[in-house]
């Protein structure tokens, strides 16, 4: 008789800690249930509380993995667009996260792995090394970044300079990246507030760009950087 | 049992009194040592997660029939969930789900009263539940049209439930009985007293190995210590259980000395088989929750079997 073979995963010695500081995540039972649950529930509070409309879901590939960029103005942000993309797309929409605020803490990394399926995306030493995760994961097929390129979030209500992550990550190959706008997260949620006003929220999705002729060079991912800033900031022209 | 009855039961408080005592003088002892200068990190280690666990047991005893229940419910799912990892098995959402569901199933019959009898916990059912959750495990490869590996996932489903589940639950509808704080509390701290005397007596005499394939560490003389100092403590705990005679004392030591080093062994070769160190990382020091509970998933059922026999559930 052939013996069986078990494949027990290899973070099994790993604590709870650096199972939630894991990253790419098995798929496992209890947080996908409480993932799911919290995402139908805040979509509920998102059209209730702060009635968020969203136009241009119809620009949201079918299939295929993409790139959501949108401007930070508060955590408001993440939430409305993980409340954009369909919502059995929820497990593989990955928010890119500070490392360094949303899993400096365990409650605060189970909230960030758990219920936001949050990327830990390091943005002071190794930002390289970040993004090369960001590309792994964009290459299976269906996955969804989510990434806010100005790196933090606005106090002024502007809009800030892209860094050049994005440019970088979409530079000469087929990623396709859509550029969305969110206006009135600063009334909502301004930075330094402990909770949410129930303000309105408008969410734009713009139309799906790619960049696959660029080159790799410094001077097309700036060409790229503010090519997409203007599309965002564009939408919020638009919108207001 | 309740918060009321604990705060008025000789043999909660008892026992409170006896491990708070040793906690202390544990305590006292690793000081000491590491005062004059010896090196106890590991002991230390072994000791913070005794002051983690002590407390959560013993809060969860006092608060009463439910918390107990619900208590072994969750030790047994996360039980459970470690052997599914460790075997792979926690890949098949469909077996594991099924296995996470018959266990709620069985702490719901522990704790509902029996629909004929006037009784705490619906014993027939709890013994027939392994009956329909075979059925539905074996169910699961026909619903989803699928043949290839499902022999072995449908294996390791059932052995997960019964052992990690059904036997395990045992101890939680021992809350069900009369004598719940003595039955409770004695297989415990029983239990922990076996494994701790099989440690000491291994390190002190322990040449000959006792199961070299299995678990490398065991040896002869800490079995026979352990199986001594078990078969010693229910006549010094008598108050645990008035109505036993010493046929029953006798028994309770063979069933905790034997069968706790026997539990012990079972998940050493599940272990060595799969081949890693622990089953999981749950609690710092101890390993995983299996790692702790191993000894009761095997001493609890028969020691249940033994008091129903004489002595009756109702």
């Amino acid at each position: 008789m052939k013996e069986w073979e078990y494949q027990p995963p290899p973070d099994i010695d790993a604590t709870l800690a650096e199972t939630l500081q894991n990253f790419p995540r098995e798929p496992r039972m209890l947080p996908y249930t409480l993932r799911s649950i919290a995402a139908l529930l805040l979509r509920g509070w998102m059209r209730v509380y702060h009635r968020l409309q969203i136009d241009g879901r119809e620009h949201l590939p079918e299939e295929g993995s993409y790139i959501l960029v949108c401007n930070h103005t508060s955590h408001l942000d993440t939430l409305c667009m993980m409340c954009a993309v369909p919502m059995k797309k929820i497990h593989r929409t990955f928010p890119a996260a500070a490392a360094d605020y949303f899993f400096s803490s365990l409650p605060r990394s189970a909230v960030s792995a758990i219920l936001i399926n949050a990327l830990p995306f390091n943005r002071k030493l190794k930002g390289a090394e970040s993004l090369a995760v960001c590309s792994k994961l964009l290459e299976n097929e269906g996955n969804v970044l989510i990434i806010f390129p100005e790196g933090t979030r606005t106090t002024t209500g502007e809009m800030g300079r892209f860094r050049s992550g994005i440019g970088r990550l979409v530079a000469g190959t087929d990623l396709v990246v859509l550029p969305c706008h969110l206006a009135g997260g600063v009334k909502a949620w301004p930075k330094g507030k402990l909770f949410a006003r129930p303000k309105k929220l408008y969410l734009r999705v713009g139309a799906a760009q790619s960049y696959g002729k660029s080159e790799k060079s410094a001077a097309s991912v700036k060409a790229i950087c503010e090519d997409l800033q203007e599309r965002v900031a564009s939408l919020g022209r638009n919108s207001a | 049992m309740s918060i009321e009855q604990a705060m008025h039961s000789q043999i909660f408080l008892t026992y409170l009194t006896i491990v708070g005592g040793l906690l202390i003088f544990a305590g006292s002892v690793l000081g000491i040592l590491y005062l004059i200068g010896k090196d106890v990190s590991g002991p230390a280690r072994t000791y913070r997660g005794w002051i983690m666990m002590i407390p959560i047991v013993l809060g969860t005893i006092f608060l009463g029939r439910e918390a107990t229940i619900i208590g072994v419910v969750l030790l047994a799912i996360i039980g459970f969930k470690e052997f599914a990892r460790a075997t792979g098995l926690y890949e098949d959402w469909w077996m594991t789900g099924t296995v996470y569901l018959a266990i709620a199933i069985l702490g719901i019959v522990s704790f509902i009263p029996d629909p004929r009898l006037d009784q705490q916990g619906w014993y027939g059912f709890f013994m027939a539940l392994p009956v329909f959750v075979i059925a539905a495990i074996l169910l699961i490869p026909i619903l989803r049209n699928r043949a290839k590996g499902q022999l072995q996932k449908v294996a390791l489903a059932i052995l997960g439930f019964i052992y990690f589940g059904w036997m395990f639950m045992h101890l939680g509808f021992l809350a069900n009985t009369p004598n719940a704080y003595g039955y409770l509390l004695y297989l415990v701290f029983a239990v922990e007293i076996n494994d701790i005397a099989a440690f000491t007596f291994g390190k002190i005499f322990g040449k000959r190995k006792l199961r070299e394939e299995i678990s490398p560490n065991k040896t002869m003389a800490g079995s026979v210590g352990a199986i001594t100092v078990s078969l010693a403590l229910p006549w010094l705990l008598w108050f645990s259980f008035p109505q036993f005679q010493p046929i029953h004392l006798i028994l309770t030591g063979i069933i905790v000395g034997v069968g706790g080093q026997l539990g012990d062994l079972v998940i050493s070769y599940i272990k060595r088989d799969i081949g890693i160190k622990d089953m999981g990382a749950t609690i710092k020091g101890h390993g995983g929750i299996l790692d702790r509970v191993d000894s009761m998933i095997f001493v609890a059922p028969i020691f249940f079997h033994m008091v129903r026999w004489f002595h009756g559930i109702g």
